[in-house]
């Protein structure tokens, strides 16, 4: 049940979110070394949830609805822009970089699984 | 003639054997540990390798500092490491009043024992971007010391010899491919004869663990011991290609013993994490089997590598609560020489020193449910909860830090008690079934959702309790609102020093347990406290700084001092009796 919400909340983050990138790599060109996900998601790709008991379990609690090593992330008022930033580049002492171990459409699926996050 | 030709010559002899036999006024300093040192049951002037000696029992034999002049104790010096991420999470070494250490990015210093003076520093340059990539990173736990060299590890695969006297790299040797592999070092190495003896970190890595044997001199990689799979008996454990992501990494430094000619090492936890196989493990799972040797005690043969014998404390570990402590507490009793080993899910284990038989098996902490017991006399999991996907109720006890953590703790052979710190907490968990990871790759393999909970019998808290190591029977306890990550030290002068997690380092009378006295250091301790002699004068040395990744679980579980405390900095504060 869980799941297929998932799907339907990173299809439609996917979407919406597609011309958000665009106009980020039109408007700075510096970040082209990083630039912001292009859509990708396969079937295989975006299962957000088991991605995100993978590996971002060990430190955002109960699926990320808790603070433990990381913060809480359920209801989050972090931009989109802002956590898949934090996905890919990490923070020094704190949390991985993981832009070069997921691929932007898995990343996308974990922003969705966060997005679709009860208390 | 002949008489005095001979008496001539006779004389030339000693001559020439008193300039060989008499140490030249500006003798050489020691660069290295002697054996006497290394086997000794205590520490005595030196802290010559991580565990004190290969006994591992925390232990100084300096007394200087006792229970009748310790409430003299103040601050001799400090060091400021730069860039300490994650804090300091190192334990010291000391040789001929010279003090060692490490800090995050396996930076290095060698300082003045008595005044703190800088002798040397060496920074060495890390693959940054990987550095940025890892869980576990960028801290370092320690060195070690032989040869004439000293040797450290690096998060990005690399063993390095530095000269003692000057710092200036010997070697550098690439063991890892850690771009491919995740995995590094973070642990201290342990030298044994020619060779340094290093393990790779980590459970929930998807690699197989590995511990190297490198030759002290050259650098050259002599063997490699794989912790999961690493024997056709092993590799039998893993169902389907399981063993190629196992985990298991032998991460923390373990100890040696010269009568069997046995390296002791503790390995991780099986990856991933948490199974759902449940009953059925042996055969379902993405892991299924016995997973050897993870969460395992081996004992290799340092100058081959191979297996000699082993115990699996907990087979098919599904709870992450692995054999990655260091210390391996060797002492004799009865007639027997046993060695004491404490496992992260709370129980303490006993061995026969000579074939890694359990002589006897007793819980440290209170809130244990992952099994119901463990048989005293052969080690067997009794009434063992093995997970299924889905909501596991209740919650399991303890949580995913463990009953015991990783750093060490303490045997005085003066009053023959053990002491060490036990943690009390649970947590709520959620079993998820994962997609399998069959090719190592930069990133974690954990299986699970999880949230940290008190335990059933009141406030989620820690304990230090001095105990007969080998009945587990104790004789005094102190307890604190939030568990102590740092190592314990015990000294001849009867003291046990604890340096806690909100900063205060405490020193308690060794029989009794009263608290004779403390100071606050400011931040959080997570590193190795030590005692050593330089010129003439016992000191204390304990390194502050607060960020391990259990110590980030505290900010949820107990908010402020936490929340506030600083994570990325630390100082090496020393301790010495006021003038």
């Amino acid at each position: 049940m869980r799941i297929s919400f998932v799907m339907v909340a990173a299809l439609a983050i996917i979407w919406s979110w597609l011309p958000t990138a665009s106009f980020a790599q039109q408007s700075n060109s510096a970040s082209s070394a990083n630039p912001l996900p292009q859509a990708e998601a396969s079937p295989d790709d975006i299962e957000g949830g088991k991605m995100f008991a993978t590996t971002c379990g060990f430190c955002h609690q109960d699926g990320g609805r808790h603070a433990g090593r990381g913060p809480k992330l359920s209801k989050s008022e972090r931009s989109d822009e802002y956590i898949i930033e934090r996905i890919k580049k990490g923070k020094t002492g704190a949390m991985p970089a993981y832009g070069s171990v997921f691929t932007d459409g898995q990343i996308i699926a974990i922003l969705a699984y966060i997005r679709g996050l009860d208390d | 003639m002949i008489f005095h030709d001979r008496y001539l010559v006779g004389c030339a002899a000693l001559a020439v054997a008193a300039l060989v036999t008499i140490p030249p006024a500006h003798a050489q300093a020691p660069t290295q540990p002697t054996d006497a040192a290394l086997n000794a049951e205590a520490a005595q002037n030196d802290w010559p390798t991580h565990h004190g000696t290969y006994k591992s029992y925390h232990y100084s034999g300096l007394d200087q500092i006792n229970t009748g002049n310790v409430k003299n104790l103040e601050v001799a010096w400090m060091h400021f490491p730069e860039r300490a991420t994650r804090g300091i999470q190192s334990t010291p070494l000391a040789l001929d009043g010279v003090l060692y250490y490490s800090g995050s990015y396996s930076r290095v210093y060698a300082l003045d024992g008595a005044t703190g003076k800088t002798i040397w520093a060496y920074a060495p340059e890390l693959d940054e971007e990987l550095v940025a990539k890892q869980t576990h990173s960028p801290y370092n736990r320690g060195i070690a010391i032989g040869h004439g060299n000293l040797y450290v590890g690096t998060v990005d695969g690399r063993l390095i010899a530095l000269e003692l006297k000057t710092g200036k790299p010997v070697w550098d040797t690439k063991l890892l491919d850690s771009k491919k592999m995740t995995v590094g070092f973070t642990g201290a190495p342990l030298v044994v004869k020619d060779k340094v003896i290093i393990g790779a970190q980590g459970g929930e890595w998807p690699h197989r663990g590995p511990i190297f044997g490198v030759d002290g001199k050259t650098g050259a990689k002599k063997w490699e011991f794989f912790t999961v799979a690493g024997t056709e008996e092993a590799m039998k454990t893993w169902g389907g290609d399981s063993w190629r992501t196992g985990g298991g990494g032998g991460w923390m430094p373990g100890a040696y013993d010269p009568e069997t000619n046995a390296v002791w090492w503790g390995t991780a936890n099986p990856a991933p994490l948490y199974d759902w196989g449940g009953a059925d493990w042996k055969k379902s799972g993405p892991r299924p089997g016995e997973n050897l040797y993870t969460t395992s005690v081996i004992a290799l043969d340092p100058d081959t590598g191979k297996l000699k014998f082993y115990h699996q404390e907990l087979p098919h570990d599904a709870w992450d609560f692995d054999s990655s402590v260091g210390e391996f507490v060797m002492i004799d009793r009865g007639g027997k020489k046993l060695v004491v080993h404490a496992n992260k899910g709370g129980h303490i284990f006993v061995y026969d020193r000579s074939n890694a038989k359990i002589e006897n098996v007793w819980p440290l902490v209170k809130n244990i449910n992952f099994v119901k017991s463990i048989d005293p006399k052969t080690g067997e999991l009794i009434g063992r909860r093995d997970l299924v996907e889905g909501k596991v109720d209740p919650p399991l006890c303890p949580a995913i830090a463990g009953g015991i953590s990783w750093n060490s703790g303490a045997y005085s052979p003066k009053n023959g008690l053990f002491y060490r710190i036990g943690q009390e907490w649970c947590m709520e968990l959620t079993v998820e079934k994962t997609t399998p990871i069959l090719e190592p790759m930069a990133q974690l393999n954990i299986g699970a959702t999880f949230k940290f909970i008190p335990p059933p019998d009141g406030p989620a808290r820690g304990h230090l309790s001095a105990r007969d190591p080998v009945t587990g029977a104790k004789k005094w306890e102190v307890t604190y609102p939030q568990p102590p990550l740092a190592s314990v030290l015990a000294t001849a002068g009867n003291l046990v020093f604890v340096p806690d997690s909100v900063g205060i380092v405490h020193a308690y009378n060794a029989d009794t347990g009263e608290e004779l006295w403390s100071r606050n250091n400011g931040m959080g301790h997570n590193a190795g406290i030590i005692s050593y002699m330089a010129g003439g004068k016992q000191y204390v040395a304990v390194p502050a700084g607060w960020g391990s990744l259990v110590a980030d679980e505290f900010v949820a579980l107990y908010g402020e001092p936490f929340k506030s405390m600083p994570k990325n900095t630390g100082a090496l504060v020393v301790f010495a009796l006021r003038q």
